[in-house]
Order: structure tokens, then C-alpha cells, then sequence
């Protein structure tokens, strides 16, 4: 692995990411959709945290499973794929991708963020927590993510079933983010050292995704 | 470098397509292989550069006595094939810098590359989805080049070029192996077969 081609992948994604914005389109078009729904359904009645707090997971959740599952499939159908894979390396593609999604991630959430806590009223008594939780959630989903798009694109996987592969992979890592934003709204007993878990299970998955990828890769 | 194939045997589904194949290719040397559509010449240059596995015997790539690993291998390879594409949605410059990057080379003489392989200075800054398919392969080509890969596997090269587009080919080819390149050449073209200094008929 080496940190100058890891950063060529990542020039080379956001470089045609943003001429050609149909997956980040279709990320945000479906937290808007999701959004809009949710706040005319409920028509302003208050929600408690631990539901605003699922509901903005599962927001994100879909929203990321609409792009993140075109990685490798519009690699493959644009054929950029198979010369992609006589050049680069696993590593540098993995991470190079991975951070990409990250940064994608971070910008739907940028936007969809203030827009969930304006349209639902939603009470931050701890903004540390709340970034921290979400950051680490949606570093998490980047690795697992990828890694899953890459492992359905080589098995031809239909695209459908990507947020049902992915999803049993993220859990361990959304059941605390869930709590802890949740926690994070209301205030009270809370402390960064539970985000400590989320941190364990974003490491592990890291180093699990760095060592399937080679043989997805090869 | 020196490939070594013993043994290979080869099938998709119930077609077998290679069955005891035995053959060694040699750094300095071009080697074409030739045979009908469908007769397994793509498949032959996959499996010299251990992009696929055989079903039963053996590859393997050697510098001098010491096997290469397969990391190696691939590291040392460039390959140029229909089935491999470039970046539509990029300049021809990203995608060369891009495909150089990632093999840590950086090209400094940009015009140069894109003289060698009959592009204009216009070309380099066009976007690949503007390109002809002839250009392309030429695009294709110049990555080939900058790479400065040990293995060179060409499947059908000439493929959409025309006539000096042709020759360039065969001159840098004839170039890389007097530089001690390892040169497979799947095709049709009796020019390019005949430019060959060993050939397999499938
Ligand atoms: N991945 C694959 N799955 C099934 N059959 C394949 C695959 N790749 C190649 N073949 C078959 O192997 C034969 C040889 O293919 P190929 O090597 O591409 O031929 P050539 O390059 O000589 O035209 C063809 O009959 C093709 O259908
Ligand atoms: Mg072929």
C-alpha cells in the first residue's frame, strides 16, 4: 500500500464524480424524498429522540446504498474495470474508494443534517457526540460499503441485494450509532468513551475489508 | 524475464479449450498467437499473465532462476486489449497520468508520449468519449509505453488503427524487444504475424 496512489485513485474518483454527478444526485434526491415524506406524514407533531434518531440512520442508510453500490458496477459496465485491475493495485483501489465514498458520505450528510434537525425540531444537547457518532458511523459505512460493492460486483450480484449484503454488516456499528445520536439529542449521562465500541468495530472493519480485498481483487 | 506454461489444461463449462498446453516464452522475444474467433488467443495472453488460473498444470514467470510472485507479475505488466477501456468521462492526460500513477511513474515528457503514438497536443486535453476508437487504442497504446512494463500482453493491437497507426505499433514493438521486453502478440494481421519471432497456432 502506499499513500501517493491511494491518493491518485481518490484524485481520479472525485475528478469524474464531479463531472459526471449521477450518484451523488440520486444520494441526495433520496434523502430529500425521505425527508419530505417524513415531515408532511407527521405534520409537525414532536417525535421523541430515540425514534428521530433511528429514523435519521435509516435515512442515511438508504440514501448511501442508492450510490455507494455503483463503485465497482459502473466500473464494470463502462468496462473501465478490467484495465483498472491489469494496473492498480487492491490496497490503493480499496482505500482510494473507500475514502472517496467517505467524502461523499460527509457531504450528503453536510446537507441532510441541518435539514433533519430544522424540519423535525430536533433537540442537540451534545454536538461533540452527535459529529463524533455520526463521523464514525459513516466511516464505517464507507469500509463496509465498498467492500460490499466490490464483493457483489464480482460475483454479479444484482444490485438490489447490495443494502441486503451490506446491511447485516453495519449493524454491529448503526445499533450504537442509533444510541448514541439518540443520547446525543436528549443530553444527560453521556460521555465520549462510549463511542470507544464504534471506533473498535470501524477498526476491525478496516483491516478485515484490507484483507478480503486482496483476494476479491485478484 | 521468462514465462513458463506446463501442462495447461483449460475449460469453460463442457468446451475444453486448452488441454497439455507446453509452452515458454522469453524475454527479447516476440511471440504471436494466432487462430480463428474463438479459438482461445485472449484467453492464452489471461493466463501467460496470471489473470486466470488453469484447471490443471502450471504458470509461471521467472526472472533468471527466481519465480515471481504473482504481486510481482503484475507489477511488471502491461497489457492493451478491446475489453479493457479507458475513462470516458476524463481527459486523455488524466487517464495516462492516472494509469501511470498508480504503477508510481510520473510522465514527464507529455507531448513527447502523445507525438510517439500519433496524438496531437490538442488530443491530450480532449476528453476519451470524444475520441475515435482508432485513437483510443492508440491512448491505449502510449500506457502500454509509459508504464515501462518487462511483460507486454497485446491482445489484437492493431485492432482499429490504420495504416501508420499500424506501423508505429509494429516499430515500438520491435523497439521494446530490443530493449529485452517480453512481447505476446494475439492476432489476425499477417503483418503483425510476420513482424513475430515465434508464433503459436491455436
Ligand atoms: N469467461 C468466459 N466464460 C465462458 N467462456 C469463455 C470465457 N472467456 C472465453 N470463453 C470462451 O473461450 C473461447 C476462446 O475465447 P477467446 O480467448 O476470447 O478467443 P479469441 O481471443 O481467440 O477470439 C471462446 O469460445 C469463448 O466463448
Ligand atoms: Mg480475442
Amino acid at each position: 500500500m502506499n499513500g501517493i496512489k491511494i491518493l491518485t485513485v481518490l484524485r481520479k474518483e472525485l475528478t469524474a464524480g464531479l463531472r459526471h454527478r449521477a450518484a451523488s444526485a440520486s444520494m441526495l434526491m433520496f434523502a430529500l424524498t425521505a425527508l419530505a415524506c417524513m415531515s408532511l406524514a407527521l405534520g409537525g407533531s414532536p417525535l421523541e429522540p430515540n425514534v428521530l434518531a433511528a429514523l435519521l440512520w435509516i435515512v442515511i442508510f438508504f440514501a448511501s446504498t442508492v450510490g455507494l453500490d455503483r463503485i465497482f458496477e459502473d466500473e464494470a459496465a463502462s468496462g473501465t474495470l478490467t484495465t483498472l485491475k491489469v494496473y492498480a493495485d487492491a490496497q490503493s483501489i480499496l482505500f482510494g474508494k473507500m475514502i472517496y465514498a467517505l467524502i461523499s458520505l460527509s457531504a450528503l450528510s453536510t446537507f441532510l443534517l441541518p435539514t433533519f434537525i430544522v424540519l423535525f425540531d430536533c433537540p442537540v444537547a451534545e454536538p461533540p457526540v452527535m459529529l463524533l457518532t455520526i463521523v464514525f458511523g459513516l466511516i464505517g459505512l464507507s469500509g463496509a460499503g465498498t467492500l460490499v460493492a466490490a464483493l457483489s460486483t464480482a460475483a454479479s450480484v444484482k444490485s438490489g441485494l447490495f443494502s441486503i449484503l451490506l446491511f447485516p454488516i453495519v449493524l454491529p456499528i448503526f445499533l450504537p450509532a442509533i444510541n448514541l445520536t439518540s443520547a446525543a439529542m436528549a443530553g444527560g449521562e453521556i460521555s465520549l468513551t462510549m463511542l470507544i465500541p464504534m471506533l473498535l468495530f470501524d477498526a476491525i472493519l478496516l483491516v478485515a475489508s484490507s484483507i478480503l480485498f486482496d483476494y476479491i481483487w485478484n | 524475464m521468462r514465462i513458463v506454461l506446463e501442462g495447461v489444461r483449460l475449460a469453460f463449462g463442457r468446451a475444453v479449450l486448452f488441454d497439455g498446453l507446453t509452452a515458454t516464452f522469453e524475454s527479447g522475444r516476440t511471440t504471436a498467437i494466432v487462430g480463428a474467433n474463438g479459438a482461445g488467443k485472449s484467453t492464452l495472453l489471461k493466463l501467460a499473465g496470471q489473470f486466470l488460473e488453469p484447471d490443471a498444470g502450471s504458470i509461471k514467470a521467472f526472472d533468471g532462476d527466481r519465480e515471481l510472485l504473482h504481486a510481482e507479475l503484475r507489477r511488471r505488466t502491461a497489457a492493451l486489449a478491446p475489453t479493457m477501456n479507458l475513462y470516458d468521462r476524463l481527459t486523455a492526460t488524466e487517464n495516462l497520468r492516472f494509469f501511470a500513477g498508480l504503477r508510481d511513474v510520473t510522465v514527464d515528457d507529455l507531448d513527447g508520449l502523445f507525438a510517439r503514438v500519433g496524438l496531437t497536443a490538442e488530443d491530450e486535453k480532449k476528453l476519451v468519449v470524444e475520441y475515435s476508437t482508432g485513437m483510443k487504442q492508440r491512448l491505449k497504446f502510449a500506457i502500454v509505453l509509459a508504464v515501462g512494463a518487462d511483460l507486454w500482453l497485446l491482445d489484437e493491437p492493431g485492432a482499429n488503427l490504420d495504416e501508420a497507426g499500424r506501423s508505429m505499433m509494429l516499430k515500438e514493438i520491435a523497439r521494446a524487444v530490443g530493449e529485452r521486453k517480453l512481447v505476446l502478440l494475439a492476432t489476425n494481421d499477417p503483418s503483425e504475424e510476420a513482424a513475430a519471432d515465434d508464433l503459436i497456432r491455436l
